[in-house]
Order: structure tokens, then C-alpha cells, then sequence
């Protein structure tokens, strides 16, 4: 950076200071233009969230009135909306599928990963590559196959999977596991092998040197990994529909039921149902916001949306 | 122990030719079994179903033969010529769901583009407050796919929901405009995809922007590029690969939705929604043709390779980090 530099650019955008010189080098959108396209967004962003959160306190009557802002504000959709369908058991079974889930997933993808970034062996590309080939694959057309699957494994073993947290589960974590995997191999291959090397001279184990050193080391991946994979299971509609009862279900299909229900019925809960997503939809934001910066570089890594 | 050749985007990763002969050195065993768990699951759960997929594409399968499906009727090639002439009961081809598939996921991918570019280039540059625009451009992405068509159904919903309020205040549009039940079902659900995953290619194009050196910013300066030409000549050629990648991954995610429309229009949905994953859904779980949907659904896998394998060709995957 040359002094002329600095005056050219300062005489081209009558801006001083060198702050302000390194700001607008990179400055494509004009101040002025980048408020309003920020605000713009902002708009279309906040129109249907609001609008949802304003349907939320809305009184059932009136959501399909001629008033848009209601007669009064019907804050017990809130307390109402439990007892409609058993949400909290939703809530609940979401809670327990996604997370053991995703920390079996996470846990066999550091294994994996460590195998694949320390050692070699014949179809070690392969496998990553089959990795990505396999998220590809349109998830409607795995869900009879694999819900045979899961029926001929019962008849072998004598056991009941369909229909218990094991299968839904089993289903989330194994998603969950390609993204995982790729993940936790470029965070585990940028730890230097000179550390494990360390302490396994110091004369730890292998999986004394794993845990002890590379774990902690590679602990913001693993965050990322586990939020990634805890998303698979709470977002999902379809296999979540066939492989859970009534008992096991997730919050996604409890919602489905929710909204179903009121089709037949005289009059929709739509209230209701708009309070129901709101919590649906609450965990999860919360979740992005406090690990958000974490989370950008493993979406941008993925490329993918649970 | 093989010697692959190793392509230039692993090298990073797992070429380290020395080290790994000081490991072959201090372990004699290497302790493979850590994958094992991942791989029977993997299999397990993803390839075998999608063999049997395949196998079950060829069947004559319905709710009758389903529970000996090993022994059902072989169809050979009769379920791929049901699925692109005459389709479901509910009278969508998988070639007419196809058509709707295709538009709609190229058509939401163009919309998304510039919209999560601007976004991109808005937040580029440091100034106060920045940090709250960038959390809140996330969170329609990050709201769960099932809740974000719950709450467009309710946008959507005909004279009483918001767009049609807004449209008849307006006066730009009848009070009636049906957004879930006809053919302007098709649009609502661009409509609400691109509200729902614009913020995707804000964030590779953001990802690609922050890799752009700052010299080439400043040498364009020094140059007298003003705005625009510093976005074409300097920026856009800096994210050609970043978005090549991002178009093809959106095209596929979108072709692959299925939660969107099925929680919006139900099933069946309206003709002009009957997206493939939709159709598929529909043969067979609400008219148990098994052997059909398993012909579509190996339709869509093959439609979704094709624009994978020529980004592939033309870029090389060595080239890009996934």
C-alpha cells in the first residue's frame, strides 16, 4: 500500500482516514443503495414471520375475518394449543430422536474421520467421494425400501423397530453421517499429526491420544457437526410420518396431524396451529444465533440443508 | 496398502507421505474397525433401500404383494412406460411432474441468485450493526422447511390470508386468487422457496467474497473501476466457481424438496405443484403402486445426475472444495 494509493483513493471517494480507505475498496453496493436493499430484505424477511406470530395471538374466530389486527390479543393459543394435540409429547420426542441422533452421529464421524485423515488404505477416496453421492439420493424413494428394511430385520430378530425411537433414530443418525463425516475430516486434517504423535510417545493410547488431544482441538467442528445433525432429525416430515406411532412422534408430524385434524373439523385452529410452529420454529433459531459463526463456514463446507 | 494417486483438493487432508511412514513405524495395526460402525449403517440404511428401490422399479408391487415383495410379479419395464405416459390416478405423469420439477427448481434458483448476491455484497463491507443484518438474513433458511410452509399456506390462504389482503388493497389483484388450489399454486410455491432459501446463496456467495484479495479491490481503484465495473470485472470472475457450485447444489436441493410442497397443498396436491418427489410420494403411498413410485423415483435420480455429472466434466471436482 503506497502513499499514492491512498490519495488517489481518498481523492476518488472524498472519504479520509485510513479505516475508511480500506473500507470502501471492497465497497460495491453505494451506501445509500445497500440501505435500501438491506431494508428491502428485511421487509420480505419479517412480513411472514411477523404475520405468523400475529396469527399466534390471534382468536380462532377471527383468523378468517375481515379484520386483519384482532379484537383482542389471544394469548392463550399459547396455553390451549397443548392440550389440542399432545404437542409436548412432540416437543419431547423431537428432543430425544434429534439429539441422541445427532450425538451417535457425531461421535462414529470423529472415528471415521480420524481413521480416514491418519491412515491409509484401499477405497479412502472412494468412500468420501460415495459420500457425497449418497446425499444425493432423493430421500421418497428410500423411505419404503428402508421401511422394508426395518420390517425384515424385526421378523429376523423378533424384535419391534417401526414405530420405536431405535428406528427413527438409527434412520436421523445415519443422514446425518456423510455431511458429519466430511465435516469432522477437514476439521481433524488441519490438527497437526505432531500432537496425537506427542502424547502416544508420552505413552498414551490411540483412543486415550483421540480423546484427549483431537477432540478438544476439533471441538467447533463438532459443534457444527452436532447442530447439522440434530437438524436432520427435527426437520424432517417424511420418514418421521411412516416409522414413528402415535407415542413417538416427532414435533414435525405432530404439526402435520395438528393442521390436518382441523380439515374436517368446523373450525380451524389456525391460532393454535400458528403457535404450534412458532415453538417449532423457536429452538432452532435460538440454536443458529448462538453458534452462528460457527455455523456459516461448516454450511458453506456442506453446501447442504438438513 | 494401496498407493491411490491423490487429487489436488485431498492433499490437504490426507497426503502427508512422511508421516504417514512414521505411523506405519509405530503402529503395525492401523484400527480401521473405528469406520466400521459408519459404513454398516451407511449401508444398511441408505444402500441397500437403494438397491431395493431399484429392484422394486421392475415389480409389479401393490399393497397385496407387499408383504411377500421378494416374490411379486416381475413388471420388467412396464412401471418406466406407466410413469411417462400415463401416471397416477390423480392424472400427473411423472413426465408432467417432470415439467413442474424442472421449472420450478431452475426457476427458484434464478430468482435466489441475485437476490442472495445483493444480500451478500450488503454485508460485505464493515459497518455498525452488520452482525444483526447477518443473523437476521439466516433466519428464514434456518426456520424448519415444515414451518415455513405452514406459515405460507397461511399467507396464501384464499381472500383472508396477507397476499391476497394486500394484493386487493392494491387493487393489482382479485380478492380470489386461489394461490393453493389452481394453477397459481405453482407460483406460490416459488414464491415461498425463495423466501425460504434465498439465504443459501448469500451464503456461499458471502464465503466467496471474504477469499477475494483485497489487492485486486485496490488495484481496480488505482485503475478508476468505479462500482458496477468492479463487480463485473473484478467480483463476478472471483465467484465463477463459487456459484457454478451453489447453482448446481440449490437446482438439486429444490428438485429434492419434498416438505415444502407437501405440507402447503396436502395430497394429492394440485396438478400444477405435483412436483416428482410429490408424485412419487402419492403412487405409493395414497394409491399403493409401489412399482411406480420406484420408476419415478429412479426417473428423478437419473434427471438429478445429469447436471451433476456435466459440472463435474466442465470443472473438474478437484478444483472446488466441497
Amino acid at each position: 500500500m503506497s502513499s499514492t494509493s491512498t490519495t488517489i483513493s481518498q481523492s476518488a471517494t472524498s472519504r479520509p482516514g485510513p479505516e475508511k480507505k480500506h473500507r470502501n475498496a471492497q465497497e460495491i453496493l453505494p451506501p445509500p443503495l445497500r440501505i435500501a436493499v438491506t431494508a428491502i430484505l428485511a421487509i420480505f424477511i419479517l412480513i411472514p414471520i411477523a404475520y405468523m406470530i400475529l396469527l399466534s395471538v390471534t382468536p380462532d374466530t377471527e383468523v378468517g375475518g375481515e379484520q386483519l389486527i384482532p379484537s383482542h390479543w389471544a394469548f392463550d393459543n399459547y396455553i390451549n394449543m397443548w392440550t389440542t394435540v399432545n404437542l409436548f409429547q412432540g416437543l419431547q420426542n423431537s428432543l430425544v430422536v434429534s439429539g441422541i441422533a445427532s450425538i451417535i452421529a457425531v461421535i462414529l464421524a470423529v472415528a471415521a474421520a480420524y481413521v480416514i485423515t491418519r491412515f491409509t488404505f484401499r477405497g479412502r477416496l472412494t468412500f468420501l467421494y460415495s459420500l457425497i453421492g449418497l446425499q444425493t439420493i432423493p430421500g421418497v424413494m428410500l423411505l419404503l425400501p428402508l421401511f422394508v428394511v426395518f420390517v425384515s430385520i424385526q421378523s429376523a430378530l423378533q424384535i419391534q423397530l417401526v414405530g420405536t425411537y431405535t428406528a427413527v433414530i438409527i434412520t436421523y443418525l445415519t443422514f446425518a453421517l456423510p455431511f458429519a463425516i466430511w465435516l469432522m475430516v477437514s476439521y481433524l486434517g488441519s490438527i497437526p499429526i505432531d500432537l496425537e504423535e506427542a502424547a502416544l510417545v508420552d505413552g498414551a493410547t490411540r483412543i486415550q491420544a483421540l480423546w484427549r488431544v483431537i477432540v478438544p482441538l476439533a471441538l467447533p467442528g463438532i459443534v457444527v457437526a452436532i447442530v447439522f445433525s440434530f437438524l436432520t432429525g427435527w426437520n424432517d416430515v417424511l420418514f418421521a410420518s411412516v416409522l414413528t406411532s402415535p407415542t413417538t412422534r416427532t414435533l414435525a408430524v405432530q404439526l402435520q396431524v395438528f393442521s390436518a385434524a382441523q380439515e374436517g373439523g368446523a373450525l380451524p385452529l389456525y391460532g393454535q396451529l400458528m403457535g404450534a410452529a412458532v415453538v417449532s420454529a423457536l429452538p432452532v433459531v435460538i440454536l443458529y444465533m448462538i453458534f452462528q459463526r460457527y455455523l456459516i463456514g461448516g454450511l458453506t463446507a456442506g453446501g447442504v440443508k438438513g | 496398502m494401496s498407493t491411490e494417486p491423490i487429487p489436488e483438493v485431498m492433499s490437504k487432508v490426507v497426503a502427508r507421505p512422511h508421516i504417514r511412514h512414521r505411523w506405519r513405524v509405530m503402529f503395525h495395526q492401523r484400527p480401521l474397525w473405528l469406520m466400521w460402525p459408519s459404513m454398516f449403517l451407511l449401508i444398511v440404511i441408505i444402500g441397500i433401500p437403494f438397491l431395493i428401490a431399484f429392484y422394486i422399479s421392475f415389480l409389479n408391487l401393490t399393497q397385496y404383494t407387499l408383504r411377500s415383495w421378494l416374490h411379486a410379479p416381475w413388471a420388467g419395464l412396464t412401471n418406466y412406460i406407466t410413469a411417462l405416459t400415463a401416471g397416477n390416478v390423480v392424472g400427473t405423469s411423472a413426465l408432467a411432474s417432470l415439467g413442474v420439477s424442472i421449472s420450478f427448481s431452475v426457476l427458484t434458483t434464478l430468482l435466489i441468485t441475485p437476490i442472495g448476491v445483493l444480500a451478500a455484497l450488503t454485508v460485505n463491507t464493515q459497518y455498525r450493526g452488520r452482525t444483526i443484518i447477518r443473523a437476521l438474513y439466516l433466519v428464514p433458511y434456518v426456520i424448519p422447511t415444515f414451518v415455513t410452509a405452514l406459515v405460507w399456506r397461511m399467507m396464501f390462504l384464499n381472500r383472508t390470508g396477507l397476499v391476497d389482503r394486500f394484493l386487493a388493497a392494491l387493487h393489482l389483484a382479485n380478492v380470489n386468487m386461489y394461490w393453493l388450489l389452481g394453477p397459481n399454486s405453482f407460483w406460490a410455491m416459488v414464491i415461498t422457496d425463495t423466501w425460504a432459501s434465498w439465504a443459501f446463496i448469500y451464503i456461499m456467495v458471502l464465503a466467496g467474497l471474504q477469499s477475494i484479495s483485497h489487492d485486486l479491490y485496490e488495484a481496480a481503484d488505482m485503475d478508476g473501476a468505479n462500482a458496477w465495473q468492479k463487480f463485473i470485472h473484478v467480483v463476478l470472475p472471483q465467484l465463477r466457481h463459487i456459484l457454478g457450485l451453489s447453482l448446481l447444489l440449490s437446482t438439486l436441493n429444490h428438485f429434492n424438496n419434498f416438505t415444502l410442497p407437501f405440507v402447503m397443498f396436502g395430497t394429492p396436491p394440485p396438478v400444477q405443484a405435483d412436483v416428482l418427489p410429490l408424485n412419487v410420494y402419492v403412487s405409493s403411498f395414497q394409491l399403493f403402486n409401489f412399482g411406480l413410485g420406484g420408476a419415478m423415483s429412479i426417473i428423478t435420480l437419473i434427471i438429478m445426475l445429469i447436471p451433476g455429472f456435466l459440472y463435474i466434466r466442465t470443472l473438474r471436482l478437484g478444483e472446488v472444495k466441497v
